[in-house]
Formats: structure tokens, C-alpha cells, sequence
């Protein structure tokens, strides 16, 4: 009785694996590019730099664009150089200054 | 199938630190590898994942590579070591599995009845996931890979003999996982 069930059983499994034999997963979404992602796990072990640069890039751009905006936007009320100040129209400015010694 | 003496000279090209040679070994041998890590990955980022690690081992171990055998046979052991360590490290966390799935009939494939062949993966997955690493690996390459005793020895490291006997205890306890009778 036990050797029928034992059988039986032996077949179900033979027939579960050969269902699953017929069945070879999918990879065909994992294979585009992987060579690509390969490498690029392979150049952040070998330059740990390389990926910190990549990670760091969008911060240094936004710090980039902050001080250009800043630089831009900012106007002295007295530019410190005396040629801008005369260019300027702020002679009077000048003169005081020069005139007081400041 | 990549010709071996072409894969000798990528390798000697790698090693000299040309990329685009392993560059080009990866795109050679990727298919192979993804599908017999695919027979131990649960879900496609797993699959990624051995994968990925499989390709940084042998970038890393290129050196050790002799040429006395195909490239290919030296990336499949490599291959298997990847899938047997991920199936430890797993272990623990798929003690709980539920085994509900392997109620489901089973029916002879010649017929065109019965579950899908996905399902039988599932249904198979699921039970040899209560398996102990070692029966997975040698009953995984064994019945889902159609290979040799001796393959599996020569990709194992094991001997002969302790792959049968992995095999057989490996068929007993799906027997009884999949029978139900498994003493939970």
C-alpha cells in the first residue's frame, strides 16, 4: 500500500518537474543592458570617487545656480572702486570720501 | 555559445584592464547565466541581484582563471556558488512559506491538463523552498537543469556520491511537502 502511495507520488513529482522544465523563466527583461549595469557596479568598486561625483553632481549644480542667481541680483550701494564709482555717477560719493579720508 | 579560445583572449585582454573585453564576456555568457540563476531567484530583482553578483566574482577572481578548462564551465561554478550562497543566507526567512499553493492537482503534461507549466513552478518553488540548501541546489540542477550526476559534482565541488545522496533525500522531503504529509 505504502509502495503505491510512495510511486504515485514519485510520479506526480516527475511530472510537476517536467511541467517546470517546460517552463524556462523570462529573462529576457533583466538581459537588455546588463552588461552595462555590470559595469558600472564594477567602476564603483574599483573608484569609489567616480559614483560619490555622480551622487554629489545635482548639489554642486544647484549650489552653482544659487550663487550665479545671488551674483547677479546683488548691487552694492557704494561700489568700493573709485574708476565704477565715477562711471557711475557717484562723483559727489567719491569726492566725499576721498575728501574725509574714508 | 561563445567559442572558448575567443573567451581566453577576452580574459588575458580583461585581466590587462581592457573593459571592453569583459565588457564583451558578459554580453557572451549573460544568457546562461541569468537562466540557471533564474531557477533560484524568486522574483526578477533577486535574479538581478545573482546575477550581478555572479559577473563581480569573476571580475574579481580573473586572475584565477587557468584556461585549462572553457571559460564557460569555470563561470557556471562560480555561477552555482552564487545561487548555494544566496540559498543559505535566504534560509531562515522562507521557514514560514505558506503551502496552501500545493494543494493545486497536478496532471500529465502529454495530456494538456492539469496546471500550467507556471503554476508547476510555482507549486515546485514553493515546496523546495522548505528544502535545506545543499538538497535545493543538487535537486534544482539535477531535475530543473537536466544535468549529470557527475555535472553536478564537477559544479558542487561535492563528491558523487554525496550528490546522490543529497538527490534522494531531496525527492523524499518534496515527496512529502508536496503529499501533505510533511508533519506540520
Amino acid at each position: 500500500m505504502d509502495d503505491k502511495r510512495n510511486d504515485r507520488r514519485d510520479a506526480e513529482l516527475d511530472r510537476y518537474f517536467a511541467l517546470a522544465r517546460q517552463a524556462p523563466p523570462d529573462i529576457s527583461g533583466i538581459e537588455r543592458n546588463f552588461e552595462t549595469r555590470v559595469m558600472a557596479r564594477i567602476r564603483e568598486i574599483r573608484e569609489p570617487w567616480y559614483a560619490w561625483a555622480w551622487r554629489l553632481a545635482p548639489i554642486f549644480l544647484a549650489l552653482t545656480i544659487l550663487l550665479a542667481g545671488w551674483s547677479l541680483s546683488y548691487s552694492p550701494l557704494h561700489p568700493a572702486d573709485p574708476v565704477t564709482m565715477l562711471a557711475s555717477g557717484t562723483q559727489e560719493i567719491a569726492l566725499l570720501d576721498h575728501l574725509t579720508g574714508e | 555559445m561563445a567559442v572558448p579560445d575567443e573567451d581566453a583572449v577576452l580574459v588575458r585582454s580583461a585581466i590587462g584592464g581592457d573593459d571592453e573585453a569583459f565588457t564583451e564576456l558578459v554580453r557572451r555568457h549573460k544568457g546562461t547565466v541569468l537562466r540557471s540563476a533564474s531557477r533560484f531567484a524568486r522574483n526578477p530583482e533577486e535574479l538581478e541581484d545573482l546575477g550581478q553578483e555572479t559577473f563581480l566574482r569573476v571580475y574579481r577572481d580573473l586572475r584565477s582563471f587557468r584556461g585549462d578548462a572553457p571559460f564557460g564551465h569555470w563561470l557556471s561554478r562560480i555561477t552555482v556558488r552564487v545561487c548555494y550562497d544566496a540559498l543559505r543566507k535566504r534560509r531562515r526567512e522562507e521557514k514560514d512559506v505558506s503551502l496552501e499553493v500545493l494543494a493545486a492537482p497536478v496532471a500529465d503534461p502529454s495530456t494538456g491538463n492539469g496546471p500550467s507549466a507556471q503554476l508547476a513552478r510555482m507549486i515546485l518553488d514553493q515546496a523546495m523552498s522548505r528544502l535545506k540548501p545543499e538538497d535545493r541546489l543538487v535537486i534544482t540542477l539535477f531535475e530543473l537543469e537536466d544535468r549529470s550526476v557527475r555535472e553536478v559534482a564537477v559544479l558542487t565541488g561535492w563528491s558523487e556520491t554525496r550528490v546522490k545522496v543529497r538527490a534522494f533525500r531531496a525527492r523524499q522531503a518534496l515527496k512529502r511537502h508536496i503529499g501533505g504529509d510533511d508533519g506540520r
